[in-house]
């Protein structure tokens, strides 16, 4: 047993390399041959008493990083989950994002108040005063929005739509992430970015049908808000589910309380981008389309029917089972 | 506190493994690395997008500032997350610095966590340029910033370790010299690891190998009543014996050696 650590090495390596070589064979394991797999077990254990006789011998840190490292990798190897599955979308889709949205109804009913009165407040000003609207954002964008709500009503070509769509994937994902993400600061992003795009809207909504084109602008909206309006609060109630694990942490450490709702922040997050996505496209081809404005309201009335009973009633035979 | 940066990590087999976190400088060297891949491939992406766009006369601007405005999507929130999944924790600059992205307890990480700690990377970029991020690093043992305490993840150092060879006298030891030595030779743990990290030591010249050697070999001759030229030898020798190499008067019977 008192070997020196060259006769050691000499004798155990072969078996390194050989465990070596089988984890690099295939990143997951369990793409291995049955009888690898196994084999695989096997050595872990090897490797594993090799690291403690080494450690207990005091041989050279080269040695016990190598060991060490090795069995590292074969554990994570073992223990591992696929990293990722296919399915876990349509779980996703089907309860994992109305179930996590439901569970925290309380977070999202705050998240709709912090978005739709300072919207009501932002519409009933600008209605009033162009001053109020020019407060809140520059007097050339306010222009600008008034003149393209004029001009709406004809349709766009379809190479805009196609831009358009883009540019709404790019910009109110992306506002939707940086909502929740920031409610990482006690949930205090997460409410400036509600109260700031909800006095944005209004604001936009006031000057617009103040200059005489809010008939225009309804209608555009109309069609998205049901998906794009409802994800935006989402986030946002994410970002606040997310700052209150960090101040409500019951008997646990901040981060073990917010680790906690990871899965259901990961759903709520997911959720509403795919949300956007179909948001951006409805924006992008749909609402700036020369349907009658009858049609888009009527279509509008039945996604916002269709998107609240998804989320009221998606998943709820399976949501019984103990969350996380 | 703690000013090492190796993490312990038991497992249900109650073995401890360490890893090694990485800090701010080599993680800011990988993003650095990870942000010049995407700004290359935006840039192909653009020269693609200019001459498909030319072909059709019109709706070029379009199709280049919908396809731009696509990739920068993807490209800002989607290439982490995309690598880190599908290559287990590691994105194109995370590979040259020989990082990887790990759980906690040093598993894989899962889509789901990579997703978390590349959306938090909002929060850690606060107020700019992930000053937040740095900041809160220097606050923990695992160096992680929120998005990885969120996700409950760390980045390990992954440097290729290779056994080291072995130790070996040149020219073997003689029976003359062995025998100078006494029958059981007892060395401390430390003063053997320090012989051995001299002996290991490539980089010294032989000039210097002599002169640290010089520093200690003294004392050990006087412990064991050992009297030698050649102090690097010297060591040599004892860190042979001490590790339980064979000597000349107590090695074990053999057919072809005739004990005296």
């Amino acid at each position: 047993m008192n070997r020196t650590q060259d006769e050691f090495v000499a004798q155990r390596k072969p078996s390194w390399d050989e465990l070596d070589g089988l984890l690099a064979k295939k990143s997951l394991l369990y793409k291995l041959p049955p009888a690898s797999i196994s084999r695989v077990a096997g050595l872990y254990r090897e490797v594993c008493s090799d690291l403690m006789r080494a450690r207990s011998a005091g041989f050279s840190a080269e040695i016990i990083d190598l060991l060490d490292a090795l069995s590292a990798r074969t554990s994570a190897a073992l223990y591992s989950a696929p990293p990722y599955r296919w399915a876990g979308l349509r779980e996703l889709i089907l309860t994992g994002f109305p179930v996590s949205v439901r569970r925290h109804a309380r977070f999202l009913l705050v998240a709709v108040a912090l978005f739709v009165l300072p919207a009501l407040l932002g519409f009933v000003g600008a209605l009033h005063s162009r001053a109020f609207a020019i407060q809140v954002m520059p007097e050339s964008m306010v222009a600008q929005m008034e003149k393209a709500y004029a001009d709406m009503g004809h349709g766009r070509s379809g190479t805009t739509d196609s831009m358009m769509a883009s540019f709404y994937v790019y910009n109110n994902v992306g506002i939707a992430f940086r909502c929740f993400a920031t409610g990482l600061l006690f949930g205090l992003g997460s409410v400036f970015f509600l109260v700031y795009n909800g006095l944005l809207t209004g604001v936009v909504a006031g000057a617009v049908t103040a200059a005489g084109h809010g008939k225009n602008l309804f209608t555009f909206m109309a069609g998205h808000g049901a998906f794009e309006l409802t994800a935006i609060v989402i986030s946002g109630a994410a970002g606040m589910v997310m700052g209150y694990a960090l101040v409500d942490t019951g008997p646990l450490s901040r981060w073990a309380s917010l680790r906690l709702k990871a899965r259901d922040l990961f759903c709520m997050v997911m959720g509403a981008a795919l949300m956007l996505l179909i948001a951006a496209l409805i924006e992008g081809f749909w609402s700036p389309s020369s349907v009658p404005p009858m049609v888009k309201w009527a279509v509008a009335g039945l996604l916002y029917v269709l998107v609240l009973s998804y989320l009221a009633f998606a998943g709820r035979a399976s949501s019984r089972r103990p969350g996380p | 506190m703690r000013l090492d940066n190796t993490v312990e990590v038991e497992t249900p087999e109650q073995v401890c493994f360490r890893f090694r976190v990485a800090g701010p400088a080599r993680r800011a060297w990988a993003y650095l690395i990870d942000l010049a891949v995407r700004a290359v491939a935006l840039l192909v992406v653009e020269i693609i997008l200019l001459l498909a766009g030319g072909r059709h006369l019109g709706s070029s601007e379009a199709v280049v500032s919908s396809g731009t405005l696509l990739f920068l999507f993807v490209m800002e929130w989607g290439y982490f997350v995309a690598f880190e999944s599908a290559w287990n924790g590691t994105t194109p600059g995370k590979r040259v610095l020989r990082l990887r992205v790990v759980k906690e307890g040093g598993y894989p990480l899962t889509f789901m966590d990579s997703m978390l700690r590349n959306l938090l990377r909002t929060a850690d970029f606060l107020p700019v340029g992930y000053l937040l991020g740095v900041l809160v690093m220097t606050w923990d043992g695992r160096f992680a910033r929120l998005g990885d305490r969120a996700a409950g993840t760390m980045v390990v150092i992954e440097d290729p370790v290779k056994a080291a060879p072995a130790i070996s006298l040149e020219p073997p030891p003689s029976d003359a010299e062995l025998a100078a030595f006494p029958h059981r030779l007892a060395l401390p743990l430390p003063e053997r690891e320090a012989i051995e990290l001299l002996l290991r030591r490539r980089d010294l010249s032989p000039a210097r190998r002599v002169e640290l050697a010089e520093m200690l070999a003294p004392t050990l001759q006087r412990r064991f009543g050992v009297s030698s030229d050649d102090p690097v030898r010297f060591l040599a020798l004892v860190f042979h014996l001490a590790v339980g190499g064979s000597g000349a008067g107590h090695s074990p019977p053999s057919p072809t050696q005739a004990r005296p």
